[in-house]
């Protein structure tokens, strides 16, 4: 009894949400004071598709960004966090405050004096520019799992190598890497969906240049085509879920493979 | 000594390619903005003393009235959702293992951009939206002009619902990650020593889960504070949000008024960083305190 109560809020909040969202994009008419909606039609997909090489250019321009944050959050962060997992220094606390401080104060306090700098650099409405400022917002998330993973791991595995006479390099590829890749997919995926999903710094630092998802869905909120609208929701919702899910089963296939987990 | 310089040497060049970044980025970024709010590297030369931009903003009772407002609409949310957060996470970590798998829908406005949780938010709550719609056919109202304004009060609570939703799955994602590690036996304990469910929730159970409730709630009250993307959708027009006024100074007035807008974000800065390291001394207070278990 108690369980289903809980599993029933749970519903309630976070999936009824989205099961209107469903029903929002298949019945654009849906309208006051009808409970459930009076007549379904396909026209509010039907203009997703008319629409569709917008939408999917920036769909995709979403996602090589967000990836390439990815990216350079990773090559950012894998070296320091093997430092800090390792090593104990004076000011060591202090430092890890301070280098998680940009995911804490709000980004516009150093995006928009930035902003000055990279239209002087001429990085701003470029997609290094969004890739830049995305970085330097998200890295604290890829870094803190990646201390973590090294912790996790120990340093065994590194000395075991080196006695068997492994470079630092062949240790990195053949070693640690693949032990780390747990914490590189945990870190990797909320780096991935802060940058998906972020639209001001976006579209402070992409000028509109730079086509992003949600610069389509932002000025689709306030329109009467609340379908449209709802479609793009969803594909926000099923695209990560999707991609967590192949990169779930891959990485955990290829753990068990090595009867690792 | 060799040996420490050399050690501190490879530590500096093991930590670079996160320094360099966080150096140049990050507190560039902010030096930067300081300087313009001081009229340094505007596109417009400033005319006027250093701290003018200062004066002007701190003369206006616009700033405070949005000041207060951010903040609140800040702290209510987030103590909304750590608490919310809190007590649903420790329901969910009680689950039967083959229920735990359905739990996993509270993930989903976690998965969602915030404008996107901004509209869902909109369809519920707007006059003509699904509550009033219920509200209507459950005799409760006659037209939508009876639904209570919830979005447009000027008390921001379209915000304040936007945020909490968003932020709910984010305090239990972090709390849950604590909980994992946590020994049921102290609660058997506890039962079999004849506390109350009330009693070992706040005895036993939220103790252990406060550190997750510490950080997930620093980190919602300052996103809260000071992110744009939920404002800009459900904000109403008075009294604004602090990043909603900084956006109009920044991009829909003349240049000359640039020092403004960098004035406030140097003002948030400064606030957010003061609030971190308050709110830290004061946990850390508290926890001497609290015997461990």
């Amino acid at each position: 009894m108690k369980h289903t109560v809980t599993l029933l809020f749970l519903v309630l909040f976070f999936a009824v949400p989205a099961g209107v969202l469903v029903l929002i994009s298949l019945a654009p008419g849906w309208r006051f004071p009808d409970v459930w909606p009076a007549a379904f039609s396909f026209s509010g997909i039907a203009f997703f598709l008319q629409q569709k090489e917008q939408i999917l250019s920036s769909l995709a321009s979403s996602f090589v960004f967000s990836l390439l944050t990815v990216g350079v959050t990773f090559f950012m962060c894998l070296v320091p966090a093997a430092v800090f997992a390792r090593n104990d220094f004076t000011g060591k606390a202090v430092l890890e405050g301070l280098l998680l401080t940009p995911a804490l104060v709000p980004p516009m306090t150093f995006a928009m004096g930035l902003h000055y700098f990279f239209i002087k650099l001429s990085v701003a409405d470029t997609l290094p520019g969004v890739v830049l400022i995305l970085a330097i917002f998200s890295y604290p998330y890829m870094f803190r799992a990646l201390v973590a993973g090294f912790q996790a791991m120990g340093e065994h595995y590194r000395i075991c190598a080196r006695n068997l006479g492994a470079g630092p390099f062949l240790i990195l590829w053949q070693v640690e890497l693949p032990l780390l890749m747990p914490a590189v997919v945990a870190g990797g995926s909320v780096v991935f969906l802060v940058a998906f999903s972020e639209y001001f710094l976006v579209f402070l630092m992409g000028g509109g240049r730079v086509a992003s998802f949600t610069g389509m869905l932002m000025p689709l909120l306030a329109s009467s085509n609340r379908s449209l609208a709802a479609v793009l929701t969803l594909i926000f919702l099923l695209l990560p879920v999707g991609l967590f899910f192949i990169l779930d089963l891959s990485v955990m296939r290829s753990f068990r493979k090595k009867g690792m987990a | 000594m060799s040996w420490t310089n050399n050690r501190s040497g490879r530590l500096v060049s093991g930590l670079a390619p996160l320094l360099l970044p966080y150096l140049v980025l990050f507190c560039g970024g902010v030096m930067l903005t300081i300087c313009q709010s001081f009229g340094v590297f505007t596109p417009l030369p400033h005319a006027g003393a250093a701290f003018d931009a200062y004066a002007k903003i701190l003369t206006d009772p616009a700033f405070f009235t949005s000041f207060w407002f951010s903040l609140g609409v800040a702290m209510v949310s987030a103590f909304c959702a750590v608490a919310a957060g809190a007590f649903l996470a420790y329901r969910v970590w009680q689950l039967p293992a083959k229920l735990a798998n359905a739990a996993l829908i509270y993930k989903i406005p976690l998965i969602l951009p915030h404008i996107s949780v901004a509209f869902v938010v909109l369809v519920f709550w707007s006059p003509s939206g699904i509550l009033a719609s219920m509200a209507h056919s459950l005799g409760f109202i006659q037209t939508m002009q009876d639904f209570p304004n919830i979005l447009y009060s000027g008390w921001g609570l379209g915000m304040v619902l936007a945020y909490t939703l968003k932020g709910t799955p984010f305090a239990m994602l972090l709390v849950l990650a604590l909980l994992v590690r946590f020994d049921v036996r102290q609660i058997q304990t506890a039962a079999m020593l004849g506390a109350s469910g009330v009693r070992i929730f706040f005895s036993i159970v939220l103790p252990r889960m406060a550190p997750a409730m510490h950080t997930s709630f620093i980190i919602l009250f300052l996103y809260g504070f000071g992110a744009f993307d939920i404002p800009f959708v459900l904000g109403e027009s008075r009294p604004g949000m602090l990043s909603i006024h900084v956006y109009n100074l920044y991009f829909k007035h003349d240049l000359a008024r640039r020092p403004e807008a960098m004035a406030i974000l140097t003002m948030m800065f400064f606030f957010a960083v003061i609030f971190i390291i308050a709110y830290s001394k004061i946990v850390q207070r508290l926890d001497n305190g609290v015997r461990k278990l």
